[in-house]
């Protein structure tokens, strides 16, 4: 565990001396303060329900480009051999980057959260749901994470590696409608894999522990895989 | 730290196999490297040097065969067996972004360093080195020569007792290899060392054994320097090549071996292994009375370049 603290400051140091974070973090902000604005202007209802589906939504496009390079630039300009014959576990290296890419999400969300203390400023917001909200988010984006670095650390092609994790989060997002056109029991068992229908108690202000149960799965699944594929070698 | 035959190994591999689906890259590689030893893995482009290199250093896992580096299983104890190694890797990857200090704290905090004793090896390894000048240069606007070094000081970092250096004077200008082959000899003192090279004369100059290496196999360990360099002929003999001039050379008593080197015009020249160099003379002898025109006859030294080529002969690279 000691080596992941310098792991995860190089890692962060990668993050934020690149433009990526900044242009992620800005383009993500730039979408959903559009959306808060016009929704509030319209609607006049202090809730952000439809802010954390904008945002999961972002999040499904962001993430692919966060973790795309983690492995694999890593792998392509060698220093992944550097890293591995280091004296330094595998898992120490996973836990770094996805705490790195957990670091840029966390960032977004809490910059996010100055629409909640603009409808606190302007309104009586219920607060249940965006608590539940943003842990909802909190537990999504660390799945994608998880499930991202695992493509990443099986690839030595950025591009491959965001184009397969874009692919693989659209179908974990939208395969509940493929479950409604399925016999009995295969549509709960494909509804089961459903990133949105395990997001949606979360945003609406209702929170299940099958949910949190399911993401906590779905993390650790993720890092479980990449520490393999890390091994595989 | 000089190097003795004697010397217990600080690195064992016993038969060292390596399968990428249907080829095998390493093929049964054994060998042993003595404490205070540089050993050349000597091998053309493809031989299967890296890939060694590699599964010593725990980055492939072995398909068959282990390892050991200062005891330490590399495969199931690679924790404890990567802390005694220092590797550099080929084609030195290192961060580019990060400044030569910020990049050997790094290297140094995951080889277990840290607070004062961190920053006193990092001093260290920069003053031996040479590279307290550029400390706090990015490694992206360095030289391939500086950049060579920095990624041989982040090897050194933990004092490890094992050193592994992959292809260390590849892309660099005459200087500068020069320079690493310096330092390579003084790091000898304190370390002990395997480095690869496909270059002949490199590993001549700073290697105390080479291991030949071809299509992955071990095809000898040739001490440089060491007493069965003496006991070759070199003829230089009239005449195309021919059996019949082998033939003879090979009745000689003494003779243990004959293998044709080069031919130029009207003058062929063979290599003749013999128990003793006095064989000569019979040698010079039986020749001439078979008619063949003897131009040349002196011991040969049978160096690096010599014994690759006798070892590969019958090999082609892949």
């Amino acid at each position: 565990m000691s080596s992941v603290r310098p792991l995860l400051g190089k890692e962060a140091t990668a993050l934020f001396s690149s433009p990526i974070a900044y242009a992620v973090i800005a383009v993500f902000l730039l979408l959903l303060g559009y959306t808060f604005t016009a929704f509030l202007f319209l609607n006049k209802t202090a809730t952000l329900v439809h802010i954390f589906f904008q945002a999961a939504v972002l999040f499904l496009l962001i993430v692919p480009v966060l973790t795309m390079r983690q492995f694999a630039e890593e792998r392509k300009s060698g220093t992944l051999e550097l890293l591995l014959t280091a004296p330094v576990r595998e898992i120490d290296i996973v836990l770094a980057k996805f705490l790195a890419c957990m670091a840029v999400n966390t960032l977004m969300l809490a910059l996010s959260l100055t629409y909640a203390l603009v409808l606190h400023a302007y309104g009586q917001p219920d607060w249940g749901p965006i608590y539940s909200g943003y842990l909802g988010l909190v537990l999504f984006t660390a799945a994608l994470v998880a499930l991202g670095l695992t493509v990443s650390a099986l690839t030595a092609n950025q591009v491959v590696a965001a184009t397969v994790s874009l692919g693989m989060f659209l179908v974990l997002w939208m395969i509940d409608t493929l479950g409604s056109l399925l016999p009995y029991p295969f549509d709960n068992m494909v509804t089961g894999i459903s990133l949105l229908a395990h997001f949606t108690p979360f945003a609406t202000g209702a929170m299940y522990l099958s949910d949190v149960g399911f993401f906590l799965s779905v993390i650790m699944l993720g890092l479980f895989l990449s520490v393999r594929a890390l091994a595989r070698r | 730290m000089s190097y003795s035959k004697t010397m217990p190994p600080v690195l064992v591999a016993d038969q060292l196999s390596k399968r990428y689906g249907s080829r095998l890259a390493v093929d049964g590689v054994s060998f042993e490297v003595a404490s205070g030893e540089i050993l050349g893995l000597l091998g053309p482009n493809g031989s299967g040097k890296t890939t060694i290199l590699r599964m010593l250093t725990g980055y492939l896992r072995p398909s068959s065969g282990t390892a050991q580096v200062a005891g330490f299983d590399v495969a199931q104890e690679g924790l404890e067996a990567r802390r005694h190694i220092g590797y550099v890797p080929e084609d030195i990857p290192l961060y580019t972004h990060m400044r030569v200090d910020e990049f050997l704290a790094f290297m140094g905090h995951l080889k277990g360093l840290a607070g004062g004793p961190l920053h006193d090896r990092i001093a260290a390894v920069c003053k031996r080195l040479e590279l307290s000048q550029v400390q706090r240069t990015a490694i992206g606007k360095l030289s391939r020569g500086y950049r060579q070094r920095v990624a041989i000081a982040q090897a050194l970092l933990n004092n490890p007792p094992l050193l592994i250096l992959d292809e260390p004077t590849n892309g660099l200008d005459p200087r500068q290899i020069i320079e690493i082959r310096e330092l390579i000899r003084t790091l000898a003192t304190t370390q002990t060392i395997l480095v690869t090279s496909h270059i002949l004369s490199e590993m001549e100059k700073v290697a105390h054994r080479v291991a030949i290496l071809l299509n992955g196999r071990l095809r000898g360990v040739h001490v440089l320097g060491g007493s069965e360099t003496a006991s070759y002929l070199r003829l230089t003999i009239r005449g195309q090549p021919s059996a019949r001039v082998q033939a003879c050379i090979l009745a000689v008593a003494g003779v243990v071996s004959v293998s044709q080197e080069e031919t130029h015009g009207e003058v062929t020249a063979y290599l003749v292994q013999v128990q003793h160099l006095h064989v000569a003379e019979p040698l010079t002898a039986a020749l001439v009375a078979h008619g063949f025109g003897v131009l040349e006859i002196r011991a040969a030294r049978l160096d690096l370049e010599t014994l690759f080529l006798q070892l590969t002969r019958t090999e082609v690279p892949v």
